[in-house]
């Protein structure tokens, strides 16, 4: 069964977007992410431009965000204090980022620069993870442990970030930290957000770990809290300045993913948390290559005429 | 169908009553056409009669378009888009019908009246020399024929007898809106003898299309609701998630 979507302007198979939601849903779920680096390259896989599939998956992300925020609100695991420094930086990042797209797409080659960002991230997390499973077997195994070259790295970071200026107390999280911080920080990951259609969920949460220091139990909350916000602004300035947020493509992808998160949630619970990860990086690592044949794979046209509108 | 059967018995009683003094006279079965979800493409049968010597040659034109011709190039075996050329006020469609044959020499006046895809004006503000100005634009028409929106040479004129022709005008599925213009024009002895012009409105109807001039017209409410939906999506589903099946 075909539909057509008024934005992307091609006809798509609902059964096939319907089950990328769902698959989408369910590893997020699982896996407690948000799903956008998933979401994204299962849809220029599909063959929707990848704008516009960034855009879309931005609008996706704030609802996928905002159902568990809400289970992380009545917990009361949500730094609000702490979460609205952290959407300062992220308006201004998300809004330049979508300044920095409407520059590629001009030029473009947006469509390029996805591809590569995403090769790059992909790459990164999942070598990371694969190393850190590996690990974590030959200790289980054989009681082997290795010294973490990283901890010397942080420590500098750390006494760099406690000299920065205008530090203030955030009593949810315990902590007193530059408000420069949080900004700085959320401003970066705002650019990818709107850049790639990621909620950034999996660079904010070890940064608020290591570097916020924030403790463990409001980390999940608050970062959802942020996403939302930024998720929101993305959307919102994607749809004004490029146009390209396919509301139909969304609503599909927002009901299929909300669905299999709730299934992949209460999955989740059942499974072995080490094999979980192996997988997921596995996983992670096949879109990574699937994305490099993208790049490299001989267009089959050479020119490409379009209409501009 | 039925309009066509109805349409041509009045148009052939019409005629073949009458002596006229135009030189050229035509009508259409219909000039809208409204492309919904399901379009197909679509047919319409122009009739008409000549009553003077000289070479029928009927064009139908598109909405003038800009179009972005952008080529492929290889960076480090990475494809990126590269060199790209503009060209303004392209027709988005154009399909000729003719009384003249291959054979003949080809007149300047088709050249003037840009009666032939060869004659059309392309037209760039990007800066380039004139040898890739003309590669981009081959390849601009290229496409074009592979898509069905030009047409170009092998469609006769049929006629019925001395003075009555008629052409089935084809349309295919993925024209764009806008008007639409069919042109008749007598040519004889490199002169315009007749001219004349029907438009042809074509509408996109629908709830997609309602929704892409949604989105472009009133952008900001556009991007407030597609938030909104997700917001209220996302509540919805936990809510019935952790209402009715548990946690």
């Amino acid at each position: 069964m075909q539909i057509y979507l008024p934005i992307a302007e091609i006809p798509v198979n609902i059964i096939l977007v319907l089950m990328l939601g769902l698959m989408t849903g369910f590893l997020a779920g699982m896996f407690g992410i948000g799903g956008g680096f998933l979401a994204t390259p299962f849809l220029i896989f599909i063959g929707i431009p990848p704008a516009i599939a960034v855009s879309t998956s931005t609008n996706q992300i704030i609802s996928a965000s905002i159902s568990g925020l809400l289970a992380h609100l009545r917990k009361g695991n949500v730094d609000i204090k702490m979460g609205l420094f952290l959407v300062v930086g992220g308006f201004i990042g998300s809004s330049a980022g979508v300044f920095i797209f409407k520059l590629l797409q001009k030029s473009g080659n947006i469509d390029v620069v996805i591809a590569i960002v995403y090769v790059v991230f992909l790459g990164i997390i999942s070598l990371t993870m694969i190393r850190d499973s590996i690990r974590n077997f030959l200790e289980q195994k054989f009681g082997y442990s290795s010294t973490n070259a990283n901890s010397k790295i942080i420590t500098s970071i750390l006494k760099f970030i406690d000299q920065m200026p205008y530090r203030i107390y955030f009593p949810k999280s315990g902590v007193m930290v530059s408000i420069f911080v949080p900004i700085i920080l959320s401003c970066g990951i705002g650019i990818l957000v709107a850049l790639i259609g990621i909620g950034g969920g999996f660079l904010m949460i070890p940064a608020m770990v290591y570097l916020l220091r924030m403790p463990s139990f409001v980390v999940v909350g608050t970062s959802l809290f942020q996403i939302v916000f930024i998720a929101s602004n993305a959307t919102f300035l994607q749809a004004i300045t490029n146009n390209n947020v396919d509301i139909v493509l969304a609503s599909l992808m927002i009901i299929s993913s909300a669905i299999g998160a709730q299934i992949g949630t209460r999955t989740g619970y059942k499974v072995n948390a080490n094999n979980m990860r192996s997988f997921l990086a596995i996983m992670l690592l096949g879109v990574c290559i699937k994305m490099l044949f993208v790049l490299f794979s001989e267009p089959k046209n050479l020119f490409i005429v379009e209409i501009l509108k | 169908m039925k309009n066509y059967l109805f349409f041509s018995i009045i148009l052939l009683c019409f005629f073949s009553k009458t002596s006229f003094g135009a030189p050229l006279i035509s009508g259409i079965s219909t000039n809208e056409i409204n492309i919904d979800t399901k379009f197909k493409g679509a047919q319409i049968l122009l009739f008409g009669a000549k009553g003077d010597a000289g070479n029928i040659v009927i064009t139908v034109r598109g909405p003038k378009k800009n179009f972005l011709v952008t080529k492929k190039q290889k960076l480090l075996g990475v494809w990126y888009n590269g060199a790209r050329v503009n060209f303004e006020n392209s027709y988005s469609f154009f399909s000729i019908f003719s009384t003249f044959n291959n054979g003949d020499i080809q007149e300047d006046i088709l050249q003037d009246l840009e009666l032939g895809k060869d004659y059309l004006n392309f037209s760039t503000s990007t800066k380039i020399n004139e040898k890739d100005k003309n590669n981009f634009k081959i390849e601009l028409i290229e496409k074009m024929e592979k898509n069905n929106l030009f047409n170009n040479g092998a469609n006769k004129v049929e006629f019925l007898d001395d003075t009555l022709f008629k052409i089935m005008l084809n349309f295919p599925k993925n024209i764009v809106r806008g008007i639409y213009t069919v042109e008749l024009y007598l040519i004889r002895e490199n002169s315009l003898i007749s001219f004349q012009s029907i438009p042809i409105y074509v509408n996109q109807v629908g709830i997609s299309a309602k929704i892409s001039d949604f989105a472009i017209r009133q952008d900001m409410l556009y991007g407030f609701v597609a938030v909104l939906l997700a917001l209220i999506v996302g509540w919805t589903a936990n809510y019935i998630f952790a209402r009715f099946i548990g946690k």
